[in-house]
Parts: C-alpha cells; sequence; structure tokens
C-alpha cells in the first residue's frame, strides 16, 4: 500500500500538484462502500426458516454439578437438523443467545446449499465475490501496467488514467 | 485434578504460545483457544479505546491473571446472562448461565398469560449483579408492552447493590425511553426475623419495604440464593469459584444447632415464607440438585398454601429424556441437573398455563382488594 501511495505522491508532483490533494479515491475503501448497494441486486431467496421441531439442540457443557458450584465460560451451542442428520456447532461469543442465533443461521445456509443447490443464497453470494474479485484483479493489473509503463513519460496521461479508474471504481 | 498430558502442551504450544497457560484453568484445547481469542479481542477494544500502547503486556498480563485461576468474566468485566451482558466485579457472584435458563423460561411463561395484573411485581431476593430482574424485563418485555413491570432486586452486600444499582443504569439507558419498567434495589438482610430483634447496619426485608414504602405485595417471587453446604463447598466447588466468588453469595451462614445439609438448606425456609408474606403467586428458587430440589419442594408442600409444585432441570424448555421424570410425588421437567423449584397458587397457575381459567374465579376477588391505593414511591438507581 506505501509503494502505491508514494507512487502515486510522485506522480502527481511530476504533474505539479500537491501530493496529498485527495484526488484518487483510495482503492480499498470501496468494497466497504459499495458490497450492500451489489448484494440488493442480486435477487437472493429468502432466508430458510427453521422449525424448533426439526432441530435438537444441545449446549455442551460436560457432566458434573453445574449452578453455584462452577463457573464455566463454555456457550458452546451444537445444533443437530433431525431429518438431514446435519450438525453445526457454534462457539463463536460468550452469549449462548448469540451464539443460538449464529448457529441457526449456519444450519439454515447448510441445508439451503443442500436444497436449492447453485440457487442458494451461498452460492449466489459466493458467484457474485468471485467475479467482483476477477475484474478487481483485472483492473488492478491494468493500473499497475499503466503506472510501470507511464515511469519515463510526463505524468501529465498517468494521472488522468489513474484518475479516472479510480472514479469507475 | 488429572495432570495435563505433555503432548497436549507441545500442542497447544505449536498454536498459540500463551495457549499452555490456559490449559491449567480450562483443561482443553478448545476452551483454551476460546478464551484466548476473547482476551485478544478484549485487549483489542481496550487498547482502541484507550490508545493503550503495549497490547502483548496487556494480553500476557491477562493470561497469567487467568492462569492464576481468577474467572475470565472478572478480567473482561462482563458476562452474558441470557442476552444481556452483566457487569462483574470481584466481591459479587458471577451471574450463572444455568440461572439464565431457568429465568428465560419462567419469563417466557408468564408473558404467554392471557390476564395480567395491571402492573406485574417481581420480587428478587439475593440478586447479586441484579442479573435476574434485568433478564425477566428483556424476556418479559420483549413479548408483553401492555403490562408495565416492576421489579425489586434485594442483596445483604453493599458491593452487590452499588453493582447492581450500575447494572441496571447501564442497560436501562441503552433502552432509552422505550421502557416501562422500574427496576429498583434496597440493601436487606432476607435471613433476618422481622420480630426478632433488629440488626443495627442491615435492615430486614420487611423493615426495608416500610422504610422506603415499597409495596408489600409481591406477585412473583424469585431467588438465586446462597445454596451451597459447607461440606459441598469444600468437595464440589471449583477451586477458581472458591478463592475467587465471595463466599457469602455461595454458603449460607452457620445457624444453632443446624447439621451440614440443614445450613445449606437455611434460606428456603425463610424465602417460602416471605413468598407467604408478600402474597406471591409464582415462586422460583433455585437449587444445587435434585436432592436439594425435593427437600425445598417438601419444604413448600409443608406450608400448605400452593396450588402445584414442581421441580425444573437445567434446561426446562427440552423436552425430558431423562430418568426420574417424578420423584416424591413432585414432576421433573426439563433436562440436566435439577436446577430450580416452581411453585404457584390462585391466579398463578393461570398465568403459567397450569390451571384452567374457570378455577381461578375465586381469586378475581382478592385480586379487588390488592389494586386499591398503594404506597409508592421512587427509590430507584
Amino acid at each position: 500500500m506505501s509503494g502505491l501511495h508514494h507512487a502515486r505522491a510522485q506522480l502527481l508532483r511530476l504533474a505539479g500538484l500537491r501530493p496529498y490533494a485527495p484526488v484518487v479515491p483510495r482503492p480499498h475503501a470501496r468494497p466497504l462502500t459499495c458490497t450492500p448497494v451489489r448484494l440488493a441486486n442480486l435477487n437472493l431467496p429468502p432466508r430458510r426458516t427453521i422449525l424448533d421441531s426439526e432441530i435438537e439442540e444441545n449446549f455442551l457443557k460436560g457432566s458434573g454439578p453445574g449452578g453455584q458450584k462452577i463457573n464455566k465460560t463454555s456457550s458452546a451451542v451444537q445444533l443437530k437438523h433431525l431429518p438431514t442428520g446435519i450438525v453445526v456447532k457454534c462457539q463463536e461469543t460468550r452469549s449462548r443467545s448469540q451464539n443460538r442465533k449464529i448457529a441457526r443461521r449456519l444450519l439454515g445456509e447448510r441445508l439451503e446449499v443442500l436444497e436449492l443447490g447453485d440457487e442458494s443464497r451461498v452460492m449466489i453470494k459466493g458467484r457474485e465475490e468471485r467475479r467482483r474479485k476477477a475484474s478487481a484483479d483485472k483492473k488492478k493489473r491494468r493500473k499497475y501496467r499503466g503506472l510501470e509503463g507511464g515511469k519515463g513519460d510526463e505524468g501529465e496521461g498517468e494521472k488522468q488514467e489513474v484518475d479516472s479508474e479510480g472514479k469507475e471504481a | 485434578m488429572p495432570r495435563i498430558p505433555t503432548s497436549l502442551l507441545r500442542q497447544a504450544r505449536k498454536l498459540d504460545a500463551l495457549l499452555p497457560p490456559l490449559l491449567a484453568p480450562c483443561r482443553d484445547l478448545g476452551a483454551a483457544q476460546n478464551e484466548l481469542r476473547w482476551l485478544r479481542e478484549h485487549v483489542d477494544k481496550v487498547a482502541s479505546t484507550r490508545g493503550h500502547r503495549e497490547q502483548d503486556t496487556l494480553l500476557r498480563n491477562f493470561v497469567q491473571q487467568r492462569a492464576s485461576g481468577k474467572p475470565l468474566q472478572y478480567i473482561l468485566g462482563t458476562e452474558y446472562f441470557g442476552p444481556v451482558e452483566i457487569r462483574c466485579r470481584p466481591g459479587v457472584l458471577i451471574p450463572r448461565q444455568d440461572t439464565a435458563a431457568s429465568v428465560t423460561h419462567v419469563a417466557q411463561l408468564i408473558g404467554r398469560a392471557q390476564s395480567l395484573p395491571s402492573e406485574l411485581r417481581v420480587l428478587d431476593l439475593c440478586t447479586g449483579t441484579g442479573c435476574i430482574p434485568l433478564l425477566f424485563d428483556d424476556v418479559f418485555t420483549s413479548t408483553r408492552r401492555d403490562v408495565p413491570l416492576r421489579c425489586l432486586g434485594v442483596d445483604i452486600s453493599e458491593k452487590a447493590i452499588e453493582l447492581a444499582g450500575h447494572n441496571v443504569m447501564r442497560v436501562q439507558r441503552e433502552k432509552k425511553d422505550t421502557t416501562t419498567s422500574t427496576i429498583e434495589l434496597v440493601r436487606a438482610d432476607v435471613l433476618v426475623d422481622p420480630f426478632a430483634e433488629q440488626a443495627i447496619d442491615v435492615p430486614s426485608l420487611k423493615a426495608a419495604l416500610n422504610m422506603y414504602r415499597l409495596p408489600p405485595f409481591w406477585d412473583m417471587l424469585i431467588s438465586n440464593p446462597p445454596y451451597v453446604s459447607p461440606s459441598a463447598y469444600w468437595k464440589t466447588t471449583t477451586s477458581s469459584v472458591r478463592h475467587f466468588e465471595p463466599r457469602i453469595a455461595l454458603v449460607p451462614p452457620a445457624g444453632k444447632g443446624q447439621d451440614d445439609t440443614q445450613q445449606g438448606d437455611a434460606f428456603y425456609q425463610r424465602l417460602i415464607t416471605v413468598a407467604r408474606d408478600v402474597e406471591a403467586r409464582v415462586v422460583l428458587l433455585e437449587v444445587a440438585d435434585v436432592d436439594q430440589a425435593v427437600r425445598v419442594a417438601r419444604m413448600a408442600k409443608d406450608m400448605q398454601m400452593f396450588d402445584g409444585i414442581e421441580i425444573w432441570r437445567d434446561e426446562p424448555d427440552q423436552c425430558s429424556d431423562q430418568e426420574p421424570t417424578e420423584q416424591d410425588g413432585f414432576a421433573i421437567v426439563g433436562r440436566g441437573n435439577g436446577r430450580s423449584v416452581l411453585c404457584w397458587r390462585e391466579r398463578g397457575g393461570l398465568w403459567l398455563g397450569k390451571t384452567p381459567a374457570w378455577e381461578s374465579d375465586a381469586d378475581r376477588l382478592s385480586e379487588t382488594y390488592r389494586s386499591m391505593p398503594r404506597l409508592t414511591s421512587k427509590y430507584s438507581f
């Protein structure tokens, strides 16, 4: 990143501009701002709802006394989907209720992949992610090629190219 | 306690240099990894808000504290009680997940009730961090917005009341003005008999209710009192609990002529008497195991005032596939260890969905007496 900054500063100096003028939006800021908009257009199927009767929930606590006598930090939740036998475990957070939510979401995703295959939310999102990554990589390559090629030339044309790419992104 | 195998220590070191010391309190690799992750997240958070430079030192310090047995909740400063984040401090018992399961279940049952009083009053004795009123409020008000809730937390420990006040303020501030419930806290001694000679420093419950002009009648009584007998304290509690959590919250004070078991059960007789005095319709008392549950249920039965008594396991909402499902005539529901005793009478059975509606007509009469002008005041933190 700092190499890129340096190169950009040099280019701008060549162009007679102040090096730290905010001309080009930083490339890594892009995914953060654009992702929700893009995913909203994806036409995702509705989330799969899981009925409580379909699953068996287990809090993995081990044996022995509970209550005041010991102080467990385990908040793990394990869900078993009875019809398919899929088991999902979550111990992400310290809150058991939070873990229950996350486990249900994970199980929902797994079931959707099983039922809808390529048309499930996860698959659609994954495809979109890969597509975006590929196109971003392509742009990146083009940009660096441009920078490499333009090192010896005068800065004006190069600056414009960087600028336009940044805006396009 | 079995020694941790060297192979496990080596395996842990390979994953992270800070993992081996955490194996001592956690005993298994998965738990140690989780705790290290939470400690790291905490350090990141502390560093980002305070601009702490030496993150590694801080983390190492925390790991060292944890390795000495200090509960993770005291290091991180909070524990989740159901979905509610409760602040914890040394000197006050850390809320347990099992308690949360019982309280959540009873709050859900009450939340489904057809007819409730115009204001639901819940009394929580031995409140500690104030976790029970806060969770009850959270669960109940998420289903019922029409019935305002009034909770009173009582504890003998000054530290506990102070911390509970802090927790109530913190949680209610997050909810802003949307909350219709009041949570109050008073310091009082539950065990002391109001008619016996009064102690000078801490008033009895009845005296405290009078002093702060709080209502004398409460619809529900919930309590997680100290219930560990002295011998069980030395034999069954983990060293982390013994060394770092307050004994006063675990073991009832010794009484004259009591044996070990009686001392462990010391609170329950008093709690049931309080339930009678405040005319509680639903009573939920936490216990250590099925044996104690049966003893408490028998005590409640001997008072001859309840319409039904039930014993709940750790997870009362799960279907019971565990034997026994009945002992001494008391139904045992749920899964896990014996965890609490639920008693109800009059309309309480209706609220819990235990008795059909027509049985409680006589009770409606007594309800009118209760809704006559009452003494109210604000004594909240």
